[in-house]
Formats: structure tokens, C-alpha cells, sequence
């Protein structure tokens, strides 16, 4: 099993009745099957996608704008449906979920987007809080968790300031600290720096590859190069609905820059 | 956080849309509760009458005095007859006449006005017995006619028949109303809590868990609209009766009543489950993310 962010092994939230399957552990974290999609009959975002994700592993998704890496991520978290193929997370079809189901997947995914997708007039505590709500955890946890989580993203003491007041990187820290609140399994970060100038998206990027030191694997969908260029990392490429993996990252060994 | 403190914290940030919903629905419960007030009223009138007991026995016109007194001291040894009065023909002219001042009537000879026998039955006697004593006055040679006032409480309770039904109508309409603007604000409030919903369903929270505070501030519009609509009711009401109560106690035959608790009761629970019911429909679709 997978150790999470908070030093524990990673069990997946699943439906009362539902019985957690050791072997799943085993597996790929992520297995994209011939996936495909399209908006228009002529222009398919995905065309038969294959692609295998690792536990732990950091992937930047990148392409032009309309390359289909919103659309990728998505479908991860059944926002959309594929028009054919499988998404395995964790063994499990997440095209063939039940609607009932969706919300069980997505307490095991952290999304941060680009709109940082906040409530404004609640304070940055609340917001944090909501995803630990939703589980019903007990407030005393529920305290010490927020707590910590913003002590890790750099907001130790701003718990009380309304979100909507906050500047674009203490809004993207809030919510990358939502994100991570419940330890999940897989965050997905969706342009989460297209907002922010060039340092605070490096800031940010930091941010994010550090809650993946700490086990918990992360895809990043960026279109911004730069940020590619700082470490040398797995990159999946979008382009006219085909992707092109390198493992190895798009920098040249011996130019890896490091993140501020 | 529970969802009655989560619908606590969407009421206060959206408190004006919930102020002006509970108003507009409260609007169609005091319809509702006057036209309820109304039929309470004709109900305790139509009651008192059934349950009076008095019968008039009008006396042939060349009746004595003396046959008048020995049928009044029969009648009156009768078991279910509390009391009888023997109004003679000038009697009856003269109560007849009293306090007004109609020419033609004050013209009339005392002939004119026939002498009768007023029977009160006592509290225990039933509709039967009062029949029964009806019978037994109209077989008398000397009485011409019984009258046991039944045509007038048959008449009242058509009166309240029609009452209950126009009472059933605004039922139906107050139903459309708090249906119509809970489910509107539910929507509109939805709408203006979007990101809230859509964070929500992000995270991972059921439909039931997003869908919970706004069922819970529907039933507590419905409730308190309706609970207002009996407030501004009794407040008429006590203007009313306080200012009129001499009149309406002529008019009703007895003080005027408000709406029995449990109908208060039934009125604030049905506002409540149809502002919950309202709620419910109006977010079957929720956003979809």
C-alpha cells in the first residue's frame, strides 16, 4: 500500500458495504485503456489513449490549449464520461461507476484548479475544513488536520481571513491545502499555476512536489514549459487527441533547475 | 458540521431571499387561515343552534288564555323540557315591535301577531327528543303550526358546507403558492450558492449531504411562513373581536372563536413539509459536476 501524506498507508474511502481489495494495492494506481472522447465527431480531444501511472509517480501533462488535458483529468474524477476505453483507478473502471459512486471516487482524489474554486466569503478555515466535513470526521481531528495542513502550506494563523480576500498564490495554497486535507491517493492539479506570475506558479509547483516527497502521486496539467524545464520529470504530451510519454522529461540531462 | 447548521449558515448569508420567501408565504397562509377562521365560526354557530333545543308552537287563532295555560303546564311536565313561556298575541306584537319603528307593523292589529308557546329543551336532549316534543305540540288541536328552527341550522350548515369547500379551494391555491416560491428561492438561492454546490460535489459529498440544508431551509420557510400567517391572523382577529364583541356575540350567539391549537399545529406542520417537499423537487437536478 501506498504511505500517505501524513506518514499512514493509504486505504481507499469506499461505499458502506463495499469491501477494501488488497490486490488493488498491487496495481497500477492509474491505467488509461484505448480511452477516447470527443466533443465533435470530427475533432476527438483523446484518441485512444494507453497510458500506466505508477503509485507515487509525479506526471506533467502538457499541450496546447484544446489538447484535452482538462479533458484527461476530468474523466478521472467523473466529471465527463469516455466515449470508449477504461480508466482503472486503483483496479476499478471509473467510466463503469455507478452515479451513486462518483462521490465515493472523489474522496480519494485532491483536485486543485486553476480558478482555485474556492468559496469566497468563507474563511480559508472553513474552506479547508469542508472535504473533512463531507467525511464526517470528528471535530477534534478535524481541528488538528486543518491545522497542520496550513501550517504545511505556508498559512499557519490565516485560518480566520476570508478566502475571497486573499491574494491568487495564497488562494492556490488554500487550495492545494483543501486538496490535500484527506490524505488522498491521487492529486490532480489542473493549470493549477495559469493564474498566478512565473514565481509564484514556481511556488507553487514547489508546493505541490512537495506533498509528492511525501507519497502521494500527482498528476499536473500545465501548458506553461517553463515549469517542465525545472525538473526533470515524467511528461505526457496532448496534441490532436494523441500523447507522447517521456519519462524521462523534456530537459536535457545536466539542465535540471531547481525549483525556489 | 451538521446539515440544520449548515442550512443555519446558508440562511444567514442568503437571509434576505429567506426573509422574503417566508413573507410571500405567509401571504397565502393568511388567506387560509381567515377562510379557515371563517368556517371555525359558522361551525360553533351551526353547533349552538343543533345543540339549543327550543321549538315554537303557534296557537290557532280564538285560543284562549286558559287552554293556552293548560297545554304550557303539559308541556312543561314533558321530560326533556327545561322551560316553557306562553306568549299571548299582544305579547308577542309588543317583543315584536320593540326597538323598532316600521309603521306598517306598528299598523297591524294584535291579531295579526299569533300567541305561542317558546319551549327550551334541557342540554341533554337530543335532536330526536326535540323532534319528538315537535310531534307531540303539532298533534294538539290548539296549535297550528311547530317551528324547530331546524331549516335555519340546515341552512347554516350548507353555509358551512360551502365554507369548507371554498376553504378546500384555498387550500389547493396556498398549496401552488408555497410550492411556487419555495421551490423559487430554493433555486434561486442554489444558483447563488453555485460554487458552494459545485465545490461540494467536487470533494466528493453525496446528493443527499448537498441537498440536506436546503431541504431543511424550505420546511423552515414553509413552517415559519405559515406560523407568521397565523400570527397577523390572531392579530386581526384580536383587533377585531376586541373592538366588535358585542355585535359579533348578537351576531354569532356566543363570543367568537380563533383557530383550535391543533388546526394551528396542522397548518405549521403542513407549511413545513411542503417547503421541505417543495425543496426537495426543485433540487432533483442538482448542478451537475
Amino acid at each position: 500500500m501506498q504511505r500517505t501524506s501524513g506518514g499512514g498507508w493509504f486505504r481507499p474511502l469506499l461505499r458502506k458495504g463495499e469491501r477494501f481489495d488488497p490486490e488493488a494495492a498491487r496495481r497500477p494506481l492509474l491505467v488509461f485503456e484505448g480511452v477516447h472522447k470527443a466533443y465533435r465527431a470530427d475533432a476527438p480531444v483523446l484518441r485512444g489513449l494507453d497510458l500506466t501511472i505508477e503509485r507515487g509517480e509525479f506526471v506533467f501533462f502538457t499541450g496546447p490549449s484544446g489538447a484535452g488535458k482538462s479533458t484527461l483529468l476530468r474523466l478521472l474524477y467523473a466529471a465527463e464520461q469516455v466515449d470508449a476505453g477504461r480508466i482503472l483507478f486503483m483496479g476499478r473502471d471509473v467510466a463503469r461507476l455507478r452515479p451513486e459512486s462518483v462521490p465515493f471516487l472523489r474522496r480519494n482524489i485532491g483536485i486543485v484548479f486553476q480558478d482555485f474554486k474556492l468559496i469566497g466569503s468563507w474563511s480559508v478555515w472553513q474552506n479547508v475544513a469542508l472535504p473533512l466535513e463531507v467525511l464526517g470526521v470528528a471535530p477534534k481531528v478535524l481541528r488538528t488536520r486543518v491545522g497542520e495542513v496550513l501550517e504545511r502550506v505556508g498559512l499557519a494563523g490565516r485560518g480566520d481571513e476570508p478566502a475571497g480576500t486573499l491574494s491568487g498564490g495564497e488562494k492556490q495554497r488554500v487550495a492545494v491545502a483543501r486538496a490535500i486535507v484527506c490524505e488522498p491517493a491521487l492529486v490532480l492539479a489542473d493549470e493549477p499555476t495559469g493564474n498566478l506570475d512565473p514565481q509564484l506558479a514556481v511556488d507553487i509547483l514547489g508546493l505541490v512536489e512537495d506533498i509528492h516527497e511525501s507519497g502521494v502521486t500527482v498528476l499536473f496539467a500545465t501548458h506553461d514549459r517553463s515549469l517542465l524545464d525545472l525538473r526533470p520529470r515524467r511528461v505526457v504530451v496532448l496534441d490532436e487527441g494523441r500523447a507522447t510519454d517521456s519519462p524521462l522529461g523534456l530537459v536535457a540531462p545536466g539542465r535540471e533547475q531547481r525549483v525556489a | 458540521m451538521t446539515p440544520v447548521q449548515r442550512a443555519i449558515r446558508g440562511t444567514r448569508s442568503e437571509w434576505r431571499l429567506h426573509a422574503l420567501s417566508v413573507f410571500s408565504v405567509s401571504v397565502a397562509f393568511v388567506c387560509l387561515a381567515l377562510a379557515l377562521l371563517v368556517v371555525v365560526n359558522v361551525d360553533a354557530v351551526r353547533d349552538a343552534w343543533a345543540r339549543s333545543g327550543r321549538a315554537s308552537a303557534f296557537l290557532r287563532a280564538g285560543t284562549t288564555d286558559g287552554v293556552a295555560r293548560e297545554i304550557e303546564a303539559a308541556v312543561a311536565a314533558a321530560p326533556g323540557v327545561r322551560s316553557v313561556r306562553y306568549v299571548a298575541a299582544a305579547a308577542a306584537r309588543d317583543e315584536i315591535l320593540a326597538g323598532r319603528s316600521d309603521a306598517v307593523l306598528a299598523a297591524l292589529p294584535p291579531e295579526a301577531f299569533p300567541a305561542s308557546l317558546e319551549v327550551t329543551l334541557t342540554d341533554d336532549a337530543n335532536a330526536t327528543r326535540a323532534e319528538e316534543v315537535a310531534r307531540l305540540l303539532g298533534a294538539l288541536p290548539a296549535v297550528e303550526s311547530v317551528d324547530t328552527y331546524r331549516s335555519f341550522t340546515e341552512r347554516l350548515a350548507a353555509v358551512l358546507r360551502a365554507g369548507v369547500a371554498a376553504a378546500g379551494l384555498l387550500s389547493l391555491v396556498v398549496l401552488g403558492a408555497v410550492v411556487s416560491v419555495v421551490a423559487s428561492t430554493i433555486r434561486l438561492s442554489l444558483q447563488r450558492r453555485s460554487d458552494e454546490v459545485e465545490v461540494l460535489k467536487l470533494i466528493g459529498a453525496t446528493d443527499d449531504y448537498v441537498r440536506g440544508p436546503f431541504v431543511i431551509e424550505g420546511a423552515a420557510q414553509g413552517a415559519l411562513g405559515s406560523l407568521l400567517a397565523v400570527g397577523i391572523v390572531f392579530s386581526l382577529y384580536a383587533i377585531v373581536a376586541g373592538r366588535f364583541d358585542g355585535e359579533l356575540s348578537l351576531l354569532l350567539g356566543g363570543g367568537p372563536r380563533f383557530l383550535p391549537w391543533q388546526l394551528v399545529v396542522t397548518m405549521v406542520v403542513a407549511g413545513g413539509a411542503l417547503g421541505a417537499a417543495a425543496a426537495w423537487g426543485s433540487l432533483r437536478k442538482l448542478l451537475t459536476v
